[in-house]
């Protein structure tokens, strides 16, 4: 019986400062390419701190940073009213890159012709009144539309800016997937798809195309993004408790560092300042 | 003190199916005050504006797991009738512990196949939009309720009595006449069972399905057209389960969703409880 004491007060005395030493970071899949790599490279300059980073979409970040468990939430969308008034005296963000969200189509589309399309074409897609390729001038071939799960962060900036409104129904969707990853593999396992994308996920086979507005075509280019000419962009936030521990103060310092910035740049995305 | 020890086990054995129904319901109250039960039968699903409507999953869950049993369930049995009678003694402890395996394989293990194999094959093959249909996710829970089936099925078929056997030969019966008369008939109780652990696994699997569904809250258009992205009661919950806020009306449905899987599954399991008491 005693033996059993002393083995509980040795675990309660080593409990608190286990989690002290820990650092959890979760939400946006946008971000997490970011603070993967920085946190690679913070665990090396501080080895007694544990960090750990997953995905799940900035909806999830948000929330489990609410319910205290996680220490940094990733979000790549502003905070919705209702957020903001209930993260007010908990958490606050701090900007650590710039995005655009890229209209993003297969390679073979691409190559068909479709190299730049106005927001309200894009607009049609998706609420299902434009369904085949050849109606905006490439080949004949039905449009396979893939949405975003509702609480990504990609997918709000997309509706807000495409669809009028962040929360707006996409009738013209076919298949629904969630991180950019998925995306990713969707819009480039098929040839006639069109989705929406981090810019720092284009590859080959998944291309951007030019947004036109007042006759002009843009693309998601650093220079259009910098100047703010291509329509959808966002700033990727982290959010911390007000009451943050030192540890995760330290990390959050090291992404704002000229050594952090540089690896946002790396990833693929703009520095935030 | 093993009397008291079986005892208690039972106790907490029911006592915990009843605490998760009563959690289940306690979890998603809030939907039922907030909208009846209408919800159960409504098409719309949009969280955002509070339309939480079950007909979609419902359709696409029972549709998926229908048609994988319908698939799984005759080649299951098959597999079993192969494995016990026509392939010699020394190979079949190998097919059958190649099964034993295949049982075992984690499901997001099917899931990720599923996604590089069957996805791109069905599209191309089938000249389909996209290959993430509900008759995918049907396809890879056939194969995944395969082994189970045919693991179970070949243990019944095998305790069919050696005098029964005897006796069907002695009666000039020849192998059909005794597959159809004597083995299957006899083992058909135990085959059952092992279709309601299958029915059971395919309706509860998350992942596999998740991945291969399409994910889209839409009844196919006609009902019956397996060839379009859908979505289930599983796949649901678990892409949404993570983002919606704790005490929330979204939660609350989710949970709904839960509750009305959980209620599914008890229905589909009941009739063993008659089998059993013949």
């Amino acid at each position: 019986m005693l033996r059993l004491a002393t083995i509980t007060l040795l675990l309660s005395l080593c409990l608190p400062t286990l989690a002290t030493g820990q650092i959890r970071a979760a939400g946006s899949t946008t971000l997490l390419p970011i603070i993967a790599e920085a946190a690679k490279v913070f665990r090396k300059q501080h080895p007694d701190i544990t960090l750990t980073v997953s995905g799940g979409g900035s909806g999830v970040g948000i929330t489990s940073l609410k319910q205290r468990k996680i220490e940094i939430g990733m979000s790549s969308r502003p905070l919705t009213k209702k957020e903001q008034t209930q993260l007010q005296h908990i958490a606050h963000e701090i900007p650590i890159a710039v995005d655009a969200v890229a209209i993003a189509v297969s390679k073979a589309v691409y190559q068909g012709g479709i190299k730049e399309l106005t927001i309200q074409q894009v607009a049609d897609i998706y609420r299902g009144k434009i369904r085949n390729w050849s109606e905006l001038g490439g080949a004949d071939s039905p449009i396979l539309v893939i949405d975003k799960e509702s609480s990504r962060g990609t997918r709000h900036v997309f509706a807000k800016v495409v669809l009028g409104d962040e929360r707006a129904r996409a009738p013209g969707a076919t298949i629904i997937t969630g991180s950019n990853n998925e995306e990713q593999s969707a819009i480039s396992n098929s040839d006639k798809a069109i989705g929406m994308l981090s810019n720092a996920w284009l590859n080959d086979k998944v291309r951007a195309i030019a947004l036109i507005q007042d006759n002009l075509s843009r693309l998601p280019s650093t220079e259009n993004i910098i100047s703010g000419r291509y329509p959808i962009q966002r700033t990727l936030n982290i959010l911390i408790h007000n009451d943050s521990s030192t540890q995760t103060r330290a990390f959050v310092d090291f992404l704002q560092s000229e050594q952090g910035q540089q690896i946002v740049q790396q990833v693929g995305y703009l520095p935030a300042h | 003190m093993l009397r008291l020890w079986l005892n208690t086990a039972t106790l907490l054995c029911a006592a915990s199916l009843l605490l998760i129904v009563t959690f289940l319901l306690y979890a998603s109250s809030p939907i039922f005050a907030a909208q009846g039960l209408n919800f159960v039968v409504e098409q719309e699903w949009y969280p955002y504006e509070a339309l939480f409507g079950l007909l979609p999953v419902l359709v696409g869950s029972l549709l998926s797991v229908g048609v994988a049993i319908a698939l799984a369930l005759p080649l299951g049995v098959a597999a079993a009738l192969f494995n016990l009678e026509i392939i010699p003694k020394a190979a079949q402890s190998w097919l059958r512990l190649l099964m034993e395996l295949m049982a075992g394989i984690p499901s997001v293990v099917y899931g990720l196949l599923g996604l590089w194999l069957l996805v791109p094959l069905l599209e191309s093959q089938l000249n389909l939009l996209t290959g993430r249909t509900l008759f995918t996710a049907a396809l890879l829970l056939a194969i995944m309720a395969l082994p189970t089936i045919m693991v179970l099925s070949e243990d019944a078929l095998r305790r069919v009595s050696r005098e029964q056997r005897e006796n069907a030969v002695t009666l000039g019966l020849n192998w059909w006449q005794q597959v159809c008369r004597i083995l299957l008939p006899q083992a058909w109780p135990g085959i059952r069972l092992a279709t309601l652990l299958a029915l059971g696994r395919a309706l509860g699997e998350t992942v596999a399905v998740m991945l291969v569904v399409g994910s889209i809250d839409r009844i196919p258009e006609p009902f019956y057209n397996l060839l379009l992205p859908a979505q289930t009661f599983t796949s649901r919950i678990g892409r949404e389960m993570g983002e919606a806020e704790i005490d929330s009306l979204h939660w609350a449905a989710l949970m709904s969703s839960g509750l009305a899987l959980m209620l599914i599954s008890l229905i589909v399991v009941a009739p063993s409880l008659f089998w059993r008491s013949k």
